[in-house]
This record gives C-alpha cells, structure tokens and sequence, in this order.
C-alpha cells in the first residue's frame, strides 16, 4: 500500500513537472511569435548589407532561392536582361565551437571565375571576445576552389574550422550551381 | 533580517562574485567591454529576479511544494530556462549587437550557479516578496562587480568605455599623456583573470583593515 502512495506521489511529481513545462512552452511560443518576425528581419537586414558591400545590387538581376540542408538562401546575380549568372552568394552554416544548435553563419560571395568577391559572418554565438575577430578576420580566401592559403584565426580552432567547412561547402557545388543546377 | 539588509547582502556582505565567487566563467568572458557587462547584467537581473519570484510562488504552497520537492532541480532548471531563452529572444530581435556580442553566455545563464543558488538557498524558504528583494540585491551586487572589472578592462586594454551602442567615452588621451600604448592583454583572458585577483586583493584588503579596526575599537572598550 505505501509502495502504491510513494508511486502515485511520483505519478504526480512528474505530472506536475510536465504541466509546468507546456505552460513554459506555450509562453515561449508566445514570444517567438512576437520576436520571430523581428528576427529574420535582423538578420534578413545584415545579409542585404552584406550584398551591398559586395557587389552594386543595381547593376544586377537579383533573385535567391532557398538551399537545404546547411546552405540558407543563396543569391543569384545576373547580368541585366540576361541569364548570364555573374556571381552567386551563399548563405551557409557549418559547426563550430558553439555545438551543432548554434552554428556559425556566413555569407560567401563567388564570381562565376570562382574568385571569392567577399564573405561575412553573419551570425554566430562563439566565445565572447573573440566575437569582433571572427566577423571582421581576413580569412585569406581568394579562389573558392584553393583554400591552401586560409588563415585561421589563433587560439579559436573550433570556430576556425566551422568558417573553412562554410567555404568547403560552398567549394563543392559551385561547379553545379553555375552549370546550372539552381532553379528559382 | 529586514528588507533593507536583505536587499544589501547582495551588493556587499553576500555580493555573488567577489565575496561568495559564483558564477565567475561568464563575468570574466564577457567583461571585455562595459556594454556587454551591462547586457549580461540586464539578462541576470530579469532572469534571477523573476526566477526568484516564480519558484518562491510555487514553494510557498504547502500542497504544491509538497509534490514539487521530489522533483525542485528539474522545476527549477525548466523556469529559469524558460525565462533565459525569453532574454535570448528578446535580445535578438530588438539588441541584435549585443546578441552577438555576448553570444555563447546568454544560454548559459541557465547554468549560472548565482541564479541556481538563489533558487534553492533562499527563494525555496522564502516568501515571494523576500526573494524578490533578494533577487534584486543579488542581480545588482553582480552587476555593479562585472561592471567594475570591465571598466578597468576597457580602459586598461583599449582606452575606452563603451557604455552603450555608439555612446563610447574616449580616454586614449591618458594614454597619449603618458606616451604608452592601451596594454591589450587586459581584454584578453589573462587580463580578466589578472583584473579579478587585483580588485578581490584590494576587496579582501578593505574588508580585513575595516575588521580589524572594529576587534581594536571593542577590545578599546572592553
């Protein structure tokens, strides 16, 4: 009989630990309704400004589709009035120091000679202090298909590693990509 | 203990880094610059004051405390998760710079033993309104340390103060009198340790002079 009392008492901790946690997850769903919006705007800002700094968006046709998998939205830039695709700009997260749940996010722009215009961080939640080095680091990144020359940044291998997967990844399906295999 | 005290244990006697050394891994991460201590104190004072707040409510219900005991970790650990990942969403959308500033260390919040610490060492035992002066001495104590250590590692390290967004104070002049360079290291992790044990000597310092200035003045008397 106690063994049956001590069973439901934890019946009903557990119960209560359960109903907590819905109640929890129904204010968070709350407040992501109200901050999600803001934060793709955040970040939606952050990537056209990136753009800008890449390329003059005026001189070209712009459109993006969506990637999967690691890759985000990937810009294309055409010539004017034509399907001649002069650059494309990925957005793409690979892991880094911060875990698999909080992946670094880049932005790579590449010429269709595969030379790399530019390429930014965008977000990122690795180790405070080393923030400001990882966004504005000169990666030593020139040609997407020869990272022979890239320059890590000391003391945050991690991370370091997570940045040159980002440009691996762009690296390995830009050929296809060029050639064709992104539909709008 | 009145609620004057109890509100000062926390900004003095109890303060949470340099007297008890709580949650010192974030304080000295984040202390590169004055902005980032006063987000990351923004963050701990709404998480540890509403936490606070929360698990008192729930502890003070005899018949409700009595069913959550068995289980008072995990209730705990999902409140104030709950509350951080609110900070984390927040701080996102409308303090984007921040955000990214302090990256990692919000989440970690959660695990921060100051917060957890309070939980269980006093807002469990404790009526809410306590607990909630409690939690504001203690958010504030910890505040106005991590506060304290970057403003010597800024200056220090940069020769600024970066109180906020664009607001920035220039004191690279000082530097300019003396004819040296800002000394960098102090916004490197070495410099947060090295700016932690000089402030807690000179604290430690303060408190045994003050002590023994008091044992003088009663044998005096005696």
């Amino acid at each position: 009989m106690e063994g049956v009392t001590k069973m439901n008492k934890g019946l009903i901790s557990g119960l209560v630990l359960l109903a907590l946690g819905i109640v929890c997850g129904l204010l968070l769903s709350v407040v992501n309704y109200f901050t999600a919006p803001k934060i793709k705007e955040v970040e939606d800002a952050i990537k056209y400004e990136a753009l800008a700094e890449f390329y003059t968006l005026a001189d070209y046709d712009l459109s993006e589709v969506e990637g999967t998998g690691d890759f985000g939205t990937i810009f294309i830039l055409k010539a004017k009035g034509t399907e001649t695709i002069e650059a494309l700009v990925y957005t793409v997260s690979a892991q880094g120091y911060s875990g698999a749940n909080q992946k670094i996010q880049m932005l790579i722009a590449v010429n269709a000679d595969l030379s790399v215009e530019g390429y930014k961080v965008v977000s990122h939640a690795e180790s405070t202090g080393f923030g400001a080095d990882i966004v504005n680091n000169d990666f030593g990144v020139s040609e997407i298909d020869d990272l022979s020359g890239f320059d890590s940044v000391a003391g945050v291998t991690e991370t370091s590693n997570g940045i040159k997967t980002c440009f691996n990844l762009v690296g390995q399906r830009i050929a296809a990509d060029l050639g064709g295999g992104l539909s709008e | 203990m009145s609620n004057k005290e109890n509100f000062f244990k926390g900004i003095i006697k109890e303060n949470p880094l340099f007297v008890s050394l709580l949650g010192m891994c974030p304080s000295l991460a984040v202390t590169t610059s004055l902005e980032n201590a006063i987000g990351m104190t923004l963050g701990v004072f709404f998480v540890l004051v509403l936490s606070n707040f929360i698990i008192s409510l729930i502890m003070s219900n005899k018949k409700l405390a009595e069913l959550v005991k068995p289980v008072r970790i995990p209730v705990y650990i999902v409140v104030i998760a709950t509350l951080v990942t609110i900070v984390e969403m927040v701080m996102h959308a409308y303090l984007p710079s921040l955000f990214f500033s302090l990256g990692v260390f919000i989440p970690l919040i959660v695990v921060n033993c100051i917060i957890l610490g309070r939980a269980e060492a006093f807002a469990s035992e404790n009526k809410p309104v306590d607990s909630v002066i409690d939690g504001v001495g203690m958010a504030l104590g910890y505040g106005l340390a991590i506060m304290l250590i970057s403003i010597f590692r800024e200056f220090l390290g940069k020769g600024t103060l970066t109180v906020w967004g664009d607001f920035q104070i220039n004191l690279t002049f000082i530097f300019d009198f003396l004819k040296i360079e800002p000394i960098a290291m102090f916004v490197q992790p070495v410099g947060a340790f090295l700016t932690f044990g000089l402030i807690l000597a000179a604290i430690t310092a303060i408190a045994n002079n003050h002590k023994n200035k008091l044992a003088k003045k009663v044998a005096n008397n005696g």
